[in-house]
């Protein structure tokens, strides 16, 4: 088993490379004379550079930091909630940021739309978790609370969009995700994902206690759901910075921790480094592919991935999944 | 040494234990028995503060280990990795040391499961999940036992094994409350004997004294035949 999981990390680094290296670099240049032209200083100011920098980069790091906070923010729901149907959807959290954007687009008529996405996502995250109890918390109460949240705030959304046809259009297409917003610099959007998947690791091995059942105790003291907490706290923030940074993608963070688990069992440790992987790489090729199979056209990303994902994600279900289906 | 005294408690209007006295007595295996329903495994939930009661609970154990009925496993882990949960309840690193492996293998060796540590948890069966489950208490460093009805889906041979082994852990200084309804392996196993009548009365007596005609009868409401012969105790029903 370990030297299985070991080929398939490195197939899944593979992968990410292989991706990260089409989003940067397909349709420029030779990539010889891209990497001669950094060495010897003529890049600067020539049109490559700027495609680079101005459209390549950022949303290679928006599609890097979208995957893995969905993915991660996914499996830390799925562990906690013992449930492989929990997803940041089920939290409320997709739908609350959806709305968030739908008042902003009414209102501002501007396209700094991700910041009321992400005040939304946190507002439904601190709506969630306090409804749900923190003295007295129990995880279905979480989710059926999520889950009413969730159809509460996306009929508003219906609503809204049905009351005002003229914007329908853009704001179907903002609900279906993408990283065409930029109103965060890269680097700050880059330094909060950091410390985040910083204070993530510190809490993963805790997430192990969790493979087990809560009622069993161990010592005078319950402290399974103090970390319980703490990790849908964790998971609302990756959440809401996904959606800060790539809109609603609601697959993404069902699939990618069932497929890593599916590939490597059940020790978060190694589905850590598993999700951020394979969660920036579903959003590296989904997003390649959006921007060049129907050339110039762009699909909306939420489309790609979930046409993508899905196959992909049923046929290891089919294969492997013995054990999570059961 | 754990102690309650005036325990009362309700389920919405139906009473449960009304000015009941509990002790449970160090290094002894003690048996919790009666009829279902009658309030065993809240009792159990009382101790653990699963269940919040109003009365004072004196409770001189360090640490507990519960055992639930049919606690929940994930389906996609080896045995040694569900073992090695245990660990990293109490501390922040990363990665089990040394010592911890080999606290797991021995604890897999004396639960007769060391041939299945890297076996998905989903592959052994039912009665072998149980015992990975005991292995957890004796990772957890506890010093009382409260188990559900561990031995529920164990064949005779395996039920026989873990008891003795929890019967010679007490030896050890670890105290076990077993639920348990099976009366004539209870009766083999048992040093103290808490019976349960709904509501009403909570015997709480030694072997001797638990197993006689009019103690069965008050707790189960039906007649028993007891066989004593030179401290082995046989229990027959009669109905």
């Amino acid at each position: 088993m370990t030297k299985k999981r070991g080929l398939i990390f490195l197939i899944l680094i593979f992968g990410f490379i292989l991706s990260l290296f089409l989003s940067l670099f397909y349709g420029l240049d030779n990539f010889s004379d891209i990497l001669k032209g950094f060495l010897d200083g003529s890049i600067k100011n020539s049109n490559t550079e700027i495609i680079l920098s101005l459209i390549r980069i950022p949303s290679v790091i928006k599609a890097i930091v979208a995957g893995s906070c969905l993915a991660l923010s996914g499996m830390f729901l799925q562990t906690v909630s013992k449930n492989p149907l929990a997803d940041p959807y089920l939290t409320g959290l997709s739908s609350g940021a959806g709305l968030g954007i739908v008042i902003s687009i009414l209102l501002f008529n501007s396209i700094n739309y991700s910041l009321f996405g992400f005040l939304g996502a946190l507002v439904s995250a601190a709506l969630v978790i306090s409804l749900s109890g923190f003295s007295k918390f129990s995880v279905t109460k979480l989710i059926l609370i999520g889950l009413s949240l969730n159809l509460f705030t996306s009929s508003i959304i219906s609503f809204l969009i049905l009351l005002n046809p003229d914007k329908a259009y853009s704001m179907t297409l903002i609900l279906t995700g993408g990283f065409s917003s930029a109103d965060i610099s890269n680097r700050m959007l880059f330094l909060i994902f950091c410390i985040l998947l910083l204070s993530c690791a510190f809490f993963i091995p805790k997430l192990n206690i969790m493979r087990l059942d809560n009622r069993l105790i161990f010592k005078n003291e319950k402290a399974a759901n103090k970390y319980s907490i703490i990790f849908i706290i964790l998971s609302a923030l990756l959440t809401s910075l996904s959606v800060y940074s790539a809109g609603i993608l609601g697959f993404a963070g069902i699939i990618c921790p069932l497929l890593v688990r599916l590939l490597f069992g059940g020790d978060a440790r190694i589905l850590f480094f598993g999700n951020i992987l394979t969660g920036s790489t579903l959003l590296l090729f989904s997003n390649f592919l959006a921007n060049n199979l129907i050339y110039p056209m762009q699909i909306p990303l939420g489309i790609v991935v979930a046409i993508t994902g899905a196959p992909f994600f049923v046929f290891f279900l089919l294969k492997k999944g013995g054990a999570l289906l059961k | 040494m754990i102690k309650i005294e005036n325990l009362n408690f309700k389920f919405d209007n139906e009473t449960i234990f009304k000015d009941a006295v509990i002790e449970i007595l160090n290094n002894r295996l003690t048996v919790i028995t009666g009829t279902n329903g009658a309030g065993k495994s809240t009792l159990l939930k009382i101790i653990t503060k699963n269940i919040r009661t109003n009365c004072k609970i004196q409770n001189a154990f360090k640490n507990i280990f519960y055992l639930p009925q049919n606690p929940y496993y994930p389906k996609d882990i080896t045995t040694f990795d569900y073992l090695s949960s245990v660990f990293y309840k109490n501390n922040w690193k990363w990665f089990l040391d040394k010592d911890e492996k080999e606290k797991i293998d021995n604890v897999l060796k004396k639960v007769e499961l060391y041939e299945k540590k890297n076996l998905d948890i989903e592959n052994l069966s039912a009665g072998e999940i149980q015992k990975a489950n005991i292995a957890l208490g004796l990772l957890s460093g506890a010093d009382l036992f409260l188990l559900d009805e561990p031995a529920s889906n164990m064949d005779l041979i395996n039920e026989l094994k873990i008891l003795t082994m929890l019967k010679n852990l007490t030896k050890d200084g670890i105290t076990s409350v077993l639920i348990m309804h099976n009366l004539n392996i209870a009766a083999n196993f048992g040093d103290n004997f808490i019976g349960i009548k709904k509501g009403e009365k909570i015997i709480q007596t030694n072997k001797d004294e638990f197993f006689k005609k009019d103690v069965l009868k008050e707790i189960y409401g039906i007649d028993f035949e007891i066989v004593n012969s030179g401290g082995k105790i046989y229990v027959q029903v009669l109905g």
